[in-house]
């Protein structure tokens, strides 16, 4: 109980008192899992989208796999990832491992099947109706897809919150293809677990605390963006 | 807006749901589509909006084999209004064909005042009765004049006098704006008050089309006589 109220005090004093390494491990956590966020968020919206519109040849087949990879585990995930970019393997020769932009590689990866999979649940039935009324009512294809993104926006949300809470919290892919470098690749999950490792238990506490403070906040910017179009 | 239909067919899972040889639908008039339960009726009006696809045959509008998409709208029993405002719902196909603000807020103006949806105009979708919320589709499906209006049994499950302010809003758009309208009805004493034309269906076949008053004091056809006195059940 001791460790837990001398993390909270710890998480206070880090934020207060602007903690250069803990800013700088934020930092590029925000910045990876954001960045992950705004592409996985626009391509598995679109191919939400477009999954859930047409009909067309194993498309059962297709959301049974998308439903499977929104489960697949980071760090398989992130081995996969980095069997590929390994020098050895097919995309060695681009020198990515161990770098920010393999971890935002992997990340998007690992949550475009959330982001995807959600979206076809969000259109679910209304897709029908949605698609109906878009074509009595004269909507060309952009329209069309412009009144899709209105009326699943609160699913979409859903999608996108889901999406960020995974990539901003999971530590197996970051782990193997950045390498929690210091001062490069370590991000908040990875820097907890190395405190953990070193026994600074208030300390991976603290950044744990930070860590759900900020998927709050964007949480909460997300929903509110929900509601403002809603009204 | 003329519709010819000709040898229209359209099969549900190997069943055979309509097969039309023939039907001409005339410009500037009503047009009630009537018959019993499974006759292929909803399946004409989808077909005619293209929101399925036939099996075999042609149907021209004005002529043209292209479905004219800005010109026509379908308004369905149960209608699907946005998660919005009653106002956007209205101004919706508008914006789609770039109408002006101003023009959009004059026709929204006038539109919920002869639906009486002016209280309405800020409330939610959500928020709405049947009856309002048909009358809100209704208004949305006028609102950029369409040259000819699909309904499939407007004023199912909503109460006469909601019926009766619909039935007036119909009249008088064909009256004044020349619209062709094809209306999916049960309801025979509504196609009598208001159809010029009357086509009966039965089993996915045309059994006759010809004008109201044909079709309501002096049927030709066995089946029509049978269907008009109540009979004519499947």
């Amino acid at each position: 109980m001791n460790i837990i109220i001398e993390g909270i005090k710890e998480a206070f004093r880090l934020i207060f008192s602007l903690d250069a390494e803990v800013f700088e491990v934020v930092l590029l956590s925000l910045r990876v899992s954001l960045t992950s966020l705004l592409v996985a968020g626009m391509l598995g919206i679109f191919l939400g989208i477009l999954i859930a519109k047409y009909r067309f040849p194993m498309k059962h087949l297709l959301m049974r796999l998308i439903y499977t990879l929104m489960g697949m585990p980071p760090v398989l995930c992130g081995l996969l990832v980095y069997i590929f970019f390994m020098r050895r393997g097919p995309l060695g020769s681009l020198r990515l491992n161990y770098t920010v932009t393999i971890m935002i590689i992997a990340q998007i990866l690992m949550i475009l099947p959330i982001i995807t999979g959600l979206t076809i649940n969000a259109a679910g039935e209304k897709q029908d109706k949605i698609n109906r009324l878009a074509k009595t009512l004269g909507a060309g294809p952009l329209q069309t897809m412009e009144l899709f993104l209105f009326e699943l926006r609160g699913g979409l949300v859903v999608a996108l919150v889901s999406g960020f809470s995974r990539a901003i919290s999971e530590v197996g892919a970051v782990m193997i293809v950045g390498g929690n470098i210091d001062g490069k690749t370590r991000v908040m999950t990875t820097y907890i677990s190395q405190l953990k490792g070193m026994g600074e238990y208030e300390r991976a506490l603290a950044v744990g605390i930070i860590l759900l403070i900020i998927s709050f906040a964007v949480n909460t910017i997300l929903y509110h963006f929900q509601r403002e179009k809603s009204g | 807006m003329k519709i010819e239909v000709e040898k229209l067919k359209k099969t549900y899972q190997g069943v055979m749901v309509l097969n039309i040889d023939r039907l001409t639908i005339k410009a500037g008039k009503i047009t009630a589509i009537v018959g019993p339960n499974g006759a292929g009726k909803s399946t004409l009006l989808n077909l005619i909006a293209e929101l399925i696809q036939k099996d075999d045959g042609k149907i021209w509008y004005n002529g043209e084999e292209k479905v004219p998409v800005k010109d026509i709208t379908l308004v369905f029993q149960e209608p699907y209004l946005i998660a919005s405002t009653v106002k956007k719902n209205i101004a919706y196909p508008m914006k789609l064909r770039n109408y002006s603000k101003e023009a959009i807020e004059t026709k929204i103006q006038r539109l919920s005042m002869e639906l009486r949806l002016e209280p309405l105009l800020n409330k939610k979708a959500n928020q709405l009765s049947l009856g309002e919320v048909q009358k809100v589709a209704l208004a949305r499906a006028l609102s950029f004049e369409p040259k000819l209006l699909l309904l499939d049994e407007p004023c199912a499950s909503i109460d006469p006098y909601t019926t009766s302010e619909i039935e007036k809003m119909l009249m008088k758009m064909n009256q004044s704006e020349g619209t062709t309208m094809v209306m999916v009805t049960h309801n025979l004493a509504q196609a009598r008050r208001l159809a010029d034309e009357v086509v009966l269906l039965k089993k996915g076949k045309l059994v006759e089309c010809c004008s109201s008053e044909q079709f309501f004091m002096h049927p030709e056809n066995e089946e029509t006589k049978l269907f008009v006195e109540g009979e004519l059940l499947i």
